[in-house]
């Protein structure tokens, strides 16, 4: 399994004894603070104190970076679309942008030709600058042959700023859930979820029952891809090729998966409900737990730090100083 | 010489990454024909794994195995080339729970969605479907009807028939018989045994049942923690003394035969492996 966000690492560190409700609060009121930071001196040296936190909190590094780097693409793109269209500010760069056959063939060329050689390098992402460099060439210089149209490409230095602050919000934010994940079981995760949404009792909304659906959903999750696996297994047997066909065959190969998943989980379902029933449980009804959540002082001190936190950002955005 | 495991071993990788030895260093020969085998062995000793391997649903990780004259490595390198789906057209498996397969509207679709993946036509499939479902002992009503509308039994032998259709020159069963009467388990493994006689067809089954190892099987494989510890005749195996370690049954009719001999003291010798060889032999040694 590649993918490390909303995954669990058992560990030591005071962010692995907190109490799962502090966690989640403070992951909120930090969010909130990053969205109210404006300059990047601030958003800087957020970064580092986060950096600092998750070195006392003795957890790597490296595990938060490739929790992001499924988000790459996302970042990348969200990157892109603010330099190309937020036209504020100072233009910083603007270039003649050629449409020939030339550079439109040259173009997919290179995109073709990087992805198929991109997993014989070792630096992906450096390689992928060198790609962007190269269409960047290609279409503002190599491809001026004869073009039948043109454009501009401008840069603006709002939208520079703009799309750096984008990208280390997201960064930050992605960072910080990661921690959240990383620390805390997600049976944990979902008590201190249910007592977090408690206020929400006033509008009638049962914070038990959702709490219920979602510790189920995250209990199955393993169970279901098990599941699908023996199902593609069964269906292996019997010709299906998951790995080729054409569209049509496509189409058959996942109803063949979808519908046994469906007709069992629904089986599933039923039974659960059963055995929950035979064991007395009732809708509503108050259950006592065998691990009750604690309050210590850690938690206080860190619920302490994320409302400074909190409080700085919002003065440091409508104090007249800075 | 159809199916070959050269020192085959397995391993399921855990989110832990230490990995479950599901199979350890198998070596074993199946013929393609003539052969009729019981796999036997306790709940996670690697049966299911093993007749995984069978039709290459999974690859081994050290060793490597011959299937109808592929070659089979642990290196997906090696397997770069290897056309999986012949091979399982050639051996069929069925699954233990028919829900991991059924899906179509009727059971005749169900049926014919195997052979109309190997490339066989709508009107050969349709022709095979009622064939298929006829040798299960289920009647061509059953053909129009859903598949999730039949009893678990019934379910059962849909899903066998859907393996049946594809005409597999080796049949590879996993619990066949499991979760249905004694009548219909009878009845079901007289039709393997049919398939078996009659097509001269290899078929391997996996099963808890002694009494079924002890009937049918000219050769039964044992597997105790991954490993294969027996590999030969069910009349042997049963009269070794370390069966009780790999904790197997000992089938009723040895029980029964033991009994009468100390007993009462009759003569039971000679093979008895069914009731009818058993009635046969008391009614020679009283009369």
């Amino acid at each position: 399994m590649k993918v490390v966000i909303g995954r669990y690492v058992p560990g030591s560190g005071f962010f692995y004894s907190m109490d799962p409700r502090t966690k989640i609060i403070a992951l909120i009121l930090l969010m909130i603070a990053t969205f109210l930071i404006d300059s990047f001196a601030l958003m800087l040296g957020a970064i580092g104190l986060i950096v600092l936190l998750m070195m006392a909190g003795r957890i790597g590094i490296k595990r938060v970076y490739l929790g992001l780097r499924p988000l790459m693409f996302l970042l990348i793109f969200t990157f892109v679309f603010q330099i190309l269209f937020n036209r504020q500010g100072e233009i910083l760069l603007s270039r003649t942008v050629y449409y020939s056959f030339l550079s439109l063939a040259l173009a997919v060329g290179l995109v073709v030709f990087w992805f198929f050689t991109k997993k014989f390098t070792r630096f992906k992402l450096f390689y992928f600058v060198i790609m962007v460099a190269g269409l960047y060439a290609i279409f503002t210089e190599i491809g001026n042959v004869s073009p039948f149209a043109t454009g501009t490409l401008a840069i603006y230095e709002e939208g520079l700023s703009m799309a750096a602050f984008i990208m280390l919000r997201l960064i930050i934010i992605v960072t910080l859930s990661t921690i959240l994940t990383i620390t805390t079981k997600p049976t944990d995760l979902n008590l201190g979820l249910e007592h977090v949404l408690k206020p929400l009792k006033i509008f009638r909304i049962n914070t038990e029952d959702i709490a219920m659906i979602i510790s189920i959903s995250l209990r199955y999750i393993p169970t279901l891809l098990d599941e699908a696996n023996k199902i593609m297994l069964a269906q292996a047997s019997r010709g299906v090729d998951f790995k080729e066909g054409k569209l049509k065959d496509k189409v058959m190969q996942i109803v063949s998966l979808l519908v046994p998943m469906f007709i069992i989980s629904f089986k599933r379902s039923d039974e659960l409900a059963n055995a929950m029933e035979a064991r007395s449980f009732t809708p509503g009804a108050t259950r006592t737990r065998l691990h009750q959540l604690s309050w210590k002082r850690l938690d206080s001190v860190a619920i302490g730090i994320a409302f400074l936190a909190l409080s700085l950002s919002i003065v440091l955005r409508i104090s007249p100083w800075i | 010489m159809a199916i070959k495991f050269e020192h085959v071993s397995f391993q399921y990788k855990s989110i832990d990454n230490k990995g479950y030895l599901a199979l350890d260093d198998v070596n074993v020969v199946i013929e393609n024909t003539g052969e009729f085998i019981t796999l036997i062995g306790e709940t996670g000793s690697g049966k299911s794994t093993l007749v995984q391997h069978m039709n290459a649903l999974l690859t081994p990780s050290k060793g490597s195995m011959n299937i109808l004259g592929v070659k089979i490595s642990s290196t997906a390198k090696e397997n770069k080339d290897v056309q999986f789906n012949p091979i399982r057209k050639q051996v069929g498996l069925v699954f233990q729970f028919p829900e991991y397969q059924l899906f179509e509207e009727t059971v005749e679709k169900d049926i014919m969605f195997g052979p109309k993946n190997f490339g066989v036509s709508e009107s050969e499939a349709k022709k095979r479907a009622r064939e298929a479902i006829n040798i299960v002992g289920l009647d061509d009503s059953y053909l129009s009807r859903s598949p999730f509308n039949l009893s678990g039994g019934e379910k059962k032998r849909v899903s066998i028939a859907g393996i049946l259709a594809m005409e597999p020159d080796i049949l590879i069963l996993d619990e066949p018989t499991s979760g249905l009467d004694p009548r219909g388990r009878d009845a079901l493994l007289e039709v393997f045994y049919q398939i078996h006689t009659s097509l001269n067809k290899t078929v391997l089954i996996i099963t808890h049942d002694m009494n079924t190892v002890y009937e049918y099987a000219k050769r039964v494989l044992v597997m105790r923690e991954g490993a294969l510890v027996y590999d030969g005749d069910p009349v042997k195996l049963f009269s070794r003394k370390n069966i009780d370690n790999w904790n197997l049954d000992v089938p009723d009719i040895i029980q029964l035969k033991d009994a009468l001999e100390s007993n009462f003291h009759l003569d039971m010798s000679g093979t008895i492996r069914n009731k009818k060889a058993l009635l046969k032999r008391l009614e020679e040694v009283l009369s």
